[in-house]
């Protein structure tokens, strides 16, 4: 992976000395609290519910052990023992204390890790392909892209007080795992008929209260014009972005407001003046690529005799390799998805042990890589057929073997009323109704691929607007409501889901979703997931089952 | 009824203004009559200690099983601790006050929560 240089050490080191003095100052009472808040803020620093909340940046959810242990010592040292990984693949602490922040921000500068741009009308997080440099699909390795944004986006000073903020998602296969197309920034690296390598750029995409699948302003920017392209998008939407009201302040209003084309001909004549100047030179780039150079693989035939005899005499390994197991670009070698959505346990949660437990693994067994995914599970990128096996039953040990990845379990969840000063009703609960009520394994199987997301408030941090069944929590004079909405996609093939009906009371929401699946069985015709069954039939089945009974 | 709450500025923890001074414990709450200025007092001057905490706002209560209880859920959310782990937060201390409060059923907006989100705006 990407090693700090002795620059970005120093830049990250100073800023935590500086959050030190103002941590000092705020406490004296030499800095007010409406002084202090952006402050606060720019490192990551949240007041949730019940405590303070640190939001730590993961660049493109990529991990080596000694960070993943830092944070669990993190957890365990100033939290409650755990961490919660987020839509962005970073990780937030819930219950932390504002004295012990600038320590822990030391901790954090200790490992090349930070919380700098994981809050603020700055570009967030640049969120990648968790299978990337594994992956059989891909074009290329969207990390790559992925680092020269985050240098390119870090403390840069045009663009650290936008109108709102900005997330890009970069991915180079066509199966999207990132949701690109629901981002400010979507980039979906092509091949070219020439071999030559380009993006597809999505923009204005996004979710909250005004959600947007972003349309495609070019087919095919050749990479090595990326940061003077994205240079001249983010300069149209510095100027013309809606700074007079949050609501209508990301960049997917402008680009609505002003259409497709007006839109891509601002960025067109924004782009000709910027010129070739602001491309990274492309010996920097050889430079980034050679730090994602995987060198470690060995030469091995494609059947792994030992995974194969292991799976046979295993139910419960076979079921987990059925879904977690995922095709890599090596012979001999397969992607392992750690399922954080244990039936019973938060979505994205994983204790002290269950980090370290994971950062062993990736480091004798997943040449010291690890990701983390949008979709709050964590992943070992390259393992050997042969170590999944003890892969495996090391998970198990640890209690995150949950053979569950994609299937109906397998849910998006912000942490709603439970921890946010936002939420208006819980989310968390409501993912683990669900998940109890598809305990039974061959059920959930039999369901197959199915994309439950689920948000407490319509600023939709769970995705609900891209869920194949999507669920948001709202307050009805008080009382938690939800309301489903079906037929979403976030991924290659995105849309928005469609309202089902009347929101429904908190006790309501399993059994709707059981209902929808009987549904979905009854009517589903071969291979069909329930996406694709609800798309050729429509929401009327599926309203009348769950309305039925409701008067 | 009304209780006075706000969040610790050096922890972020949860806490209730008992005459002058601020305590962890909703058990612990001073209690304010609905019209009484006693309340609004309280606020001004819990307000004033910028240095100790942060979000100063009134609640309103309700009465569950023989104590008063807050009587929207987010508060009472506040009070207990996160739904999902039941050791976390003030509820692992449990008892009878503790379980009136996990049992409370007014759910309404927190009025105080929403005029504070207002003037932050």
């Amino acid at each position: 992976m990407y090693q700090y240089d002795a620059l970005d050490r120093e830049m990250v080191a100073d800023r935590a000395a500086e959050f030190r003095g103002q941590v000092a100052r705020r406490l004296s009472g030499e800095l007010t609290e409406d002084q202090f808040k952006p402050l606060r803020l720019m490192n990551g620093l949240y007041l949730q519910l019940h405590a303070y909340m640190l939001r730590v940046a993961i660049p493109y959810g990529a991990l080596n052990p000694t960070q993943l242990r830092k944070l669990a010592g993190i957890g365990r040292t100033y939290d409650k023992g755990y961490g919660h990984f987020t839509t962005r693949q970073n990780l937030q602490f819930h219950w932390i204390k504002l004295r012990d922040t600038p320590d822990i921000l030391d901790h954090l500068a200790s490992v090349d890790m930070h919380a700098i741009q994981t809050s603020g009308n700055c570009i967030r997080n640049v969120t990648a392909d968790p299978y990337a440099g594994a992956t059989a699909d891909e074009v290329d390795d969207p990390r790559v892209w992925a680092e020269v944004l985050r240098q390119w986006s870090s403390f840069h000073p045009e663009f650290s007080f936008l109108p709102r903020k900005f997330k890009f998602a970069i991915t180079a296969s066509p199966k999207d795992r990132t949701a690109a197309r629901v981002h400010d920034i979507g980039l979906v690296m092509r091949q070219g008929r020439d071999g030559a390598l380009g993006f597809e750029v999505i923009v204005g995409g996004g979710m909250g209260r005004t959600p947007y699948v972003g349309p495609t302003i070019r087919e095919f920017l050749p990479v090595d014009q990326l940061l003077s392209y994205v240079e001249a998008i983010l300069r149209v939407y510095n100027r013309h972005g809606r700074r007079d009201n949050k609501y209508k302040a990301r960049i997917k209003i402008l680009v609505a407001a002003l259409g497709t084309e007006e839109f891509t001909r601002q960025v067109d004549a924004e782009w000709a003046k910027i010129g070739e100047g602001a491309n990274l030179p492309e010996a920097e780039v050889a430079r980034i690529r050679a730090a994602f150079a995987q060198t470690a693989f060995e030469t091995l035939p494609t059947r792994s005799e030992a995974f194969e005899a292991a799976r046979a005499a295993t139910s419960g390994l076979a079921r987990f390799a059925r879904n977690n197991l995922k095709p890599h670009k090596r012979a001999g070698y397969t992607i392992v998805e750690i399922s954080l959505k244990g039936i019973g346990e938060t979505p994205g949660d994983a204790s002290s042990e269950q980090m370290e437990v994971v950062a062993d693994l990736g480091e004798r067994y997943g040449q010291g890589d690890i990701r983390v995914t949008h979709e709050q599970n964590l992943v070992l990128p390259h393992i050997k057929l042969d170590d999944v096996p003890a892969v495996w039953a090391a998970l198990k040990g640890a209690g995150i073997a949950t053979p569950n990845v994609n299937l109906i379990s397998d849910i998006i969840a912000c942490p709603g009323l439970d921890y946010c000063a936002l939420a208006n009703a819980r989310a968390i609960s409501i993912a683990q109704n669900i998940a109890e009520k598809f305990r039974d394994q061959d059920r959930a199987e039999k369901v197959g691929e199915l994309k439950i997301k689920i948000s407490g408030c319509i600023n939709a941090c769970g995705h609900h607007h891209v869920g194949h069944i999507g669920i948001l929590g709202v307050d009805k004079k008080g009382e938690e409501f939800y309301q489903l909405t079906l037929g979403g996609s976030g991924a290659e093939d995105a849309s928005l889901g469609a309202m089902l009906g009347p929101a429904l009371p908190y006790e309501k929401v399993a059994e709707a979703v059981d209902t929808l699946i009987e549904v979905y069985l009854r009517e589903r015709k071969g291979d069909e997931r329930f996406l694709d069954t609800f798309r050729r039939t429509g929401v009327a089945a599926f309203k009348e089952a769950v309305y039925a009974d409701a008067h | 009824m009304k209780a006075l709450t706000a969040n610790r500025l050096s922890d972020g923890d949860v806490v209730f203004w008992n005459s002058g001074q601020w305590v962890e414990r909703f058990a612990d709450a001073q209690l304010f009559v609905d019209d009484d200025a006693a309340g609004p007092d309280a606020e001004a001057a819990g307000k004033a200690q910028s240095t100790v905490v942060i979000d100063v706002y009134l609640i309103d209560l309700i009465e569950s099983e023989g104590f008063w209880a807050p009587l929207s859920y987010r508060e009472r959310i506040r009070a207990l601790g996160p739904t999902n782990h039941l050791h976390h937060g003030k509820q692992a201390e449990g008892g009878a006050m503790i379980e009136a409060l996990q049992h409370a059923h007014g759910a309404a907006r927190s009025t105080g929560r929403v005029n504070l989100i207002k003037r932050t705006k």
